[in-house]
């Protein structure tokens, strides 16, 4: 096993939607006073955790909630990260190891698919506004990918933290629209967390790989193909979760025994000599 | 010496951290504090494992509670694999108990879970005995439970026919598909409940108030195993469900809206008449 810093990254990464600071708690109280900078040196692992995840943050002065990814990541030379957000046309500077955003600058990037991005933009408002309902925090955007400005990235994030009731989750999707091949791949991952008495954990996800857009291929064309796969997949969990509950679940343990009644514990030694246990007894 | 805040803060993490690694996780906790290996390991559940009883070829199911060191005792019979010169082995009342206890679950484990595997391990108190009983179930490798009951039974605290039981029940369960449509789907965890209850102890078969003891044991674990199968049954196709669907909704937003919209405009002109 690796160094303290390895094990505590480990953690960070392992932290469920929206308990990330909880888990920052628990390592500080684990670890004690052994190394007060420990913190400061997760920072390479908080910021693949934000990216990652795609954490959503509020700027300064506004209600509104802006995306962190890989993709909408500026080259920063200083040790803080930098990253932007098309539809308010900023930049920002944002602190990983207090999830804070700062600094925020008037900014457009540099792209060739600027009117591509611009009409998928508009499109996702409405998609947007149509599938995810008010949560703790969402947010979404679209950026040209930051090395080779060869592919469109749509991104879609939100958080559901309920601290009260013990609960979290979050929806991501990532997408890239390959503009000469008119097709979308990426992936879809949806994580719920319940740990009132205990710790109950859905964690899903599933890739697409170049699904064909079709249509005119504008903004609206690809979101549409978007919210279909978006659509299908959600079905499609919801089926494996009620299929689990009728299948799996049930063959696990019975919710009574083949007799329909509670054990007889007082007579339970003539059970295995009587017909009580046809189930047993069949297989 | 580690201290109870460590302690604490562990137990916080791995109630926070995937299910699926507690092992892993437990693993890294105890490498950065070592002390708290011993705390840990007797306190926070994992997926049972089982071995092959070298005398009856019966398999038994593995947990802290039946090891001496890198040896495990077969409940069925009574000895430790691999074998130990100066093993701790339960009084003669309480191994009697023991076996019946056994027998009694493994009835119990055949109709409830028509298969599987199960144990029960007894040891002496001061003021009575406790034990553990075990039942798992596997299912290829995408579906599985384990339940771990702990039990105290106070034989001095009660009046005069009762004794004073407590409970702890943890069921690990895990759920999962890999599939064309669905992608990777892992529905896992566990959750644990208690329960305390002062019980008459009847005179129950050959062994008096020890057979008893095995009847209350046996109702209180059936009871407990029922309430919890109920509850996660709640969590995991209830509550999980309803989050993604929190998250996000199916049906068009706005779409569901212009219909609700569209419903009050026609109550409320309706009403105007």
């Amino acid at each position: 096993m690796g160094s303290t810093v390895d094990i505590a990254s480990a953690f960070v990464q392992g932290a469920p939607p929206g308990e990330l600071q909880e888990v920052v708690k628990d390592i500080r109280g684990l670890t004690a006073d052994d190394d007060p900078a420990l913190i400061a040196k997760l920072k390479p692992a908080f910021e693949r955790y934000n990216e990652e995840q795609l954490t959503s943050v509020k700027l300064p002065g506004s209600n509104d909630y802006v995306l962190i990814s890989k993709y909408n990541k500026l080259p920063s030379s200083s040790s803080s990260s930098r990253y932007y957000d098309t539809q308010s046309s900023t930049s920002f500077e944002f602190d990983h190891t207090t999830s804070k955003a700062s600094a925020t600058q008037s900014y457009t990037h540099e792209t060739q698919h600027t009117a591509l991005i611009q009409s998928i933009l508009k499109s996702l408002a409405g998609h947007f506004a149509d599938h995810y309902p008010p949560t703790t925090a969402a947010a979404y955007t679209v950026c040209a990918t930051p090395d080779d400005d060869k592919h469109i990235a749509v991104l879609v994030s939100t958080t559901k933290a309920s601290p009260k009731n013990f609960l979290s989750g979050r929806w991501r999707s990532v997408f890239l629209y390959d503009p000469s091949a008119g097709t979308l791949s990426g992936e879809t991952k949806i994580d719920v967390h319940y740990y009132e008495d205990g710790n109950v954990a859905l964690t899903t996800g599933k890739k697409f790989d170049a699904v064909s857009v079709g249509g005119a291929a504008d903004g609206a064309a690809i979101v549409r193909k978007i919210a279909v796969i978006e659509n299908q997949y959600q079905e499609e969990v919801n089926r494996t979760i009620v299929g689990m509950n009728e299948t799996s679940f049930r063959h696990l343990r019975r919710q009574l025994p083949v007799t329909r009644q509670k054990v007889e514990w007082e007579k339970v030694k003539g059970y295995s000599l009587g017909s009580d246990l046809k189930g047993e007894a069949k297989r | 010496m580690a201290s109870e805040a460590q302690f604490d803060a562990a137990l916080d993490l791995l109630r926070r951290l995937s299910p699926l690694e507690v092992s892993d996780n437990l693993n890294a906790i105890t490498t950065l504090v070592p002390d708290l290996t011993e705390d840990l390991l007797s306190s926070v559940d994992q997926p049972l494992t089982s071995a092959r009883c070298k005398k009856t070829g019966r398999d038994y199911l593995l947990c802290d509670y039946n090891r001496d060191g890198d040896s495990y005792r077969s409940p069925w019979s009574n000895e430790f694999d691999p074998p130990l010169d100066d093993a701790t082995y339960p009084s003669d009342r309480v191994r009697k108990m023991e076996v019946e206890a056994n027998t009694a679950f493994d009835v119990y484990r055949q109709m409830y879970y028509e298969g599987g595997t199960g144990s029960v391990y007894l040891w002496d108190l001061d003021d009575g005995f406790a034990g553990v009983v075990l039942l798992k179930k596997s299912m290829a490798k995408d579906a599985g439970w384990d339940s771990i009951h702990v039990f105290e039974v106070d034989e001095r605290r009660g009046s005069g026919r009762t004794c004073h039981y407590k409970l702890t029940s943890t069921v690990i369960l895990h759920l999962g598909r890999e599939g064309e449509s669905v992608g990777s789907l892992k529905l896992a965890g566990s959750m644990t409940r208690q329960v305390e209850a002062d019980l008459v102890v009847e005179n129950v078969g050959g062994q008096g108030k020890d057979g008893g003891h095995v009847c209350n044991i046996g109702r209180l674990v059936e009871d407990m195993e029922g309430k919890m199968r109920n509850m996660l049954q709640e969590v995991y196709f209830g509550k999980a469900k309803d989050v993604v669907g929190d998250l996000r909704s199916v049906a068009a937003l706005t779409g569901v809206n212009q219909e609700r919209q569209a419903q009050r405009d026609v109550i409320s002109s309706m009403g105007g008449k």
